[in-house]
């Protein structure tokens, strides 16, 4: 089984009596170490993929599979648990807690999922150093660039090891040599055996990756390597 | 994930917004000190009633008070003589169940020392028998107490309060005085006890650390200091010239000590017996035997009291636990006021959090949003949001019983001595309680709402 499996997955939704079909009877696998571009203008629905894939949500029809989880039918508890332990997010705007310092942002995901605290900051401090943030462990999320906030975000991805790395846009707030620096991680990481989904409208952001999947009003119309 | 982390991740949430929570804890600090205080200041009343009714005497003991006749019974109303000291002699020798009885008169007179310039003041001299000194609980601090024969011989002997004996020889120690003269009204009268000084702890914590309070304050012991008690025969004789003094002229009755006592104490006795039925009584207090028999106790009484009252119901019984009754009851509706008035604003505290936090959420939707991306389940938000409304509300208490102590503090200077606020801490715990379930409530419905935030629109938000 492939580690993201999507089977005429559709997701419907409703506004007024009107229906908007945002995804319409997407087939897609994703194999283990891939590293996928998903690519649309805005409005196309890669969005919304991006939110099933990264069990943000649950499909309005089909088969959805994501790292041996039947997630259909699933609820929010069990799409929590999945995106605790197998996925990491990379956001444009960053998404970090203001009020936290950098390791207390990194360990977030290892609280939710349980993990001892002494061993919660060690990990922490050290995906932090991995990223190149080790002079920068005490400070707080206004007091970093851009570049650095992505660097904590991406780590907060990897700090608990996840299969898949979901970056949506993440190189949108940055200078284009700070996003090319962000980019060059996402290559690194996937050459260590991570499977990365990256969404973006850049089709030379795209045209680092592997494999590219066009969306256009809610069907995939073109899969190219580039 | 374990509940501990949630209160951590709460705890952290509290003290990176101070200023917002020292905001919604406000209310809470507020409701538990009011509290707290209100607690105080009805436990204070408790202690101060308690120590008035323990030296008014026990429980055991029934007043014989005068009372108008049922309307039946009004035609032949004056059939019977009143309260007198024939009901005392019939309690005595029939009520088995009765263990004391204390039939009193008084007069109102001058006191004043013999051969010195000092005080000259009119107080209540009243006529005693000795069970009086066990039913109003006196404790003798110099001399003795009066005696049966002291009643029998009309003996001219007096046994003073304390603040009398202090006030008429202000210089002299209180042993120093057994044998000294006082008068009253013009007649001489040995001093042979004089009682206790009677104060309450408060009072008396006040005196032995030095300070002297300049203000009055409400004394319930100062009646019984003033007191100045003869023999109850020596005051009917000596000072109500009624049908008795007629048969023996005043200047016999002076040299009562130096006649003989037998045959005194046979006069006297007659005389007595020949009057008894028109000596009427200024009161008149029995002590019960036995708590256990105080109802059949008082229908032995109201028998007896039918035959010498002539069937007329002229009288009724006054006990101690009507009063503890309607002195208790008055203090519970008291303390449930105040605790209902303080329980009041600490809801009110409750939902103040609630406002604050409800506001809190809808500045926080991204953060519950992030944290939810990352893996938090509902219901860790909702457990978040629950601990931050505890541990705001926790705090706020401690604060607030910080406050409390202040404020009673300040209560103690301006209320009574005897209902001086104390603190209990019951009071306290119930307070703290109350507070962490006013939190708990008023993140019940901010919680549900934060945890049933979608994902995808928190995460949207701006």
């Amino acid at each position: 089984m492939s580690l993201i499996h999507l089977e005429n997955v559709s997701k419907i939704y409703q506004v007024g009596d009107q229906e908007i079909r945002a995804l319409d009877q997407i087939n897609l696998r994703i194999e283990e170490g891939e590293f996928v571009a998903i690519i649309g203008p805005s409005g196309s629905g890669k969005s919304t993929l991006m939110h099933l894939l990264g069990c943000l949500d649950t499909p309005s029809a089909g088969r959805m599979v994501i790292c041996g989880n039947e997630l259909s039918r699933a609820t929010p508890d069990q799409l929590a648990q999945v995106r605790n332990q197998e996925i990491g997010f990379v956001f444009q705007a960053f998404n970090l807690l203001s009020k936290l310092d950098v390791v207390s942002n990194i360990e977030l995901p290892l609280i939710y999922g349980g993990v001892p605290a002494a061993q919660r900051r060690e990990r922490a401090r050290k995906v932090a150093c991995d990223v190149g943030l080790g002079d920068r462990l005490s400070n707080r999320p206004p007091q970093l660039s851009g570049g650095q906030c992505q660097r904590v975000a991406i780590a907060r991805a990897l700090v608990n090891n996840p299969q898949i790395i979901f970056a949506d846009e993440p190189t949108g707030n940055l200078d284009s040599a700070t996003g090319l620096a962000i980019l060059g991680m996402f290559d690194e990481l996937n050459a260590s055996g991570k499977t990365i989904v990256l969404v973006t409208h850049d089709p030379s952001i795209a045209a680092r990756s592997r494999r590219v999947i066009e969306i256009r009003d809610g069907r995939i119309v073109r899969e190219y390597k580039p | 994930m374990s509940l501990l982390v949630v209160f951590q991740i709460g705890i952290r949430e509290v003290a990176a917004h101070k200023f917002r929570s020292v905001l919604s804890m406000l209310g809470i600090v507020l409701g538990v000190s009011s509290l707290i205080a209100t607690m105080a200041l009805t436990r204070g009343m408790e202690e101060g009633t308690r120590t008035f009714m323990q030296q008014l005497g026990g429980l055991e003991l029934v007043t014989i008070a005068e009372k108008n006749p049922s309307s039946l019974k009004m035609d032949f109303a004056n059939l019977s003589p009143g309260l007198t000291l024939r009901d005392a002699e019939v309690i005595r020798e029939s009520a088995s169940l009765i263990s004391h009885v204390s039939p009193e008169i008084a007069i109102n007179s001058l006191v004043s020392s013999f051969g010195q310039s000092g005080t000259r003041e009119r107080r209540m001299i009243r006529g005693i028998y000795p069970d009086h000194f066990v039913i109003r609980m006196h404790q003798i601090g110099a001399g003795r107490f009066l005696s049966d024969l002291d009643v029998q011989r009309g003996a001219r002997c007096v046994v003073l309060g304390n603040t009398v004996a202090t006030q008429l020889w202000p210089e002299a120690s209180i042993e120093s005085l057994i044998g000294k003269t006082v008068l009253i009204g013009t007649s001489p009268f040995e001093v042979v006890g004089v009682l206790d000084f009677y104060q309450s702890e408060e009072q008396g914590r006040i005196r032995r650390s030095g300070k002297t309070s300049m203000r009055w304050k409400w004394d319930p012991f100062r009646i019984k200091n003033e007191t100045v008690l003869i023999p109850f025969t020596t005051l009917f004789h000596e000072f109500r010239s009624g049908v008795v003094s007629d048969e023996k002229p005043n200047s016999n009755k002076r040299n009562d000590s130096t006649e003989p006592k037998k045959t005194n104490v046979t006069t006297e006795s007659s005389k007595t017996n020949e009057s008894i039925d028109s000596i009427e009584l200024e009161a008149l207090i029995v002590r019960v035997r036995d708590l256990e028999y105080f109802r059949p106790a008082l229908d032995q009484l109201r028998k007896l009291l039918d035959i010498t009252h002539r069937g007329v119901d002229d009288f009724d019984f006054e006990t101690r636990e009507d009063w503890f009754d309607r002195v208790e009851s008055s203090v519970r509706a008291a303390r449930l006021s105040g605790g209902l008035i303080s329980a009041i604003s600490l809801i009110v505290g409750g939902i103040g959090i609630m406002n604050i936090m409800l506001a809190s959420i809808s500045e926080r939707v991204r953060e519950i949003g992030i944290r939810m991306a990352v893996g938090a389940r509902p219901r860790d938000i909702f457990l978040q949001i629950i601990t931050e409304g505890m541990f705001i509300s926790l705090i706020g208490a401690f604060l607030g019983i910080g406050a409390s102590l202040g404020l009673i503090e300040i209560l103690k200077l301006i209320s009574p001595t005897e209902n001086v606020p104390l603190l209990s801490w019951d009071g306290v715990l119930f307070s703290v309680v109350f507070a962490l379930l006013a939190g708990l409530l008023s993140g019940i419905y901010p919680g549900l709402k934060a945890a049933r935030l979608d994902p995808i629109s928190a995460l949207r938000y701006e």
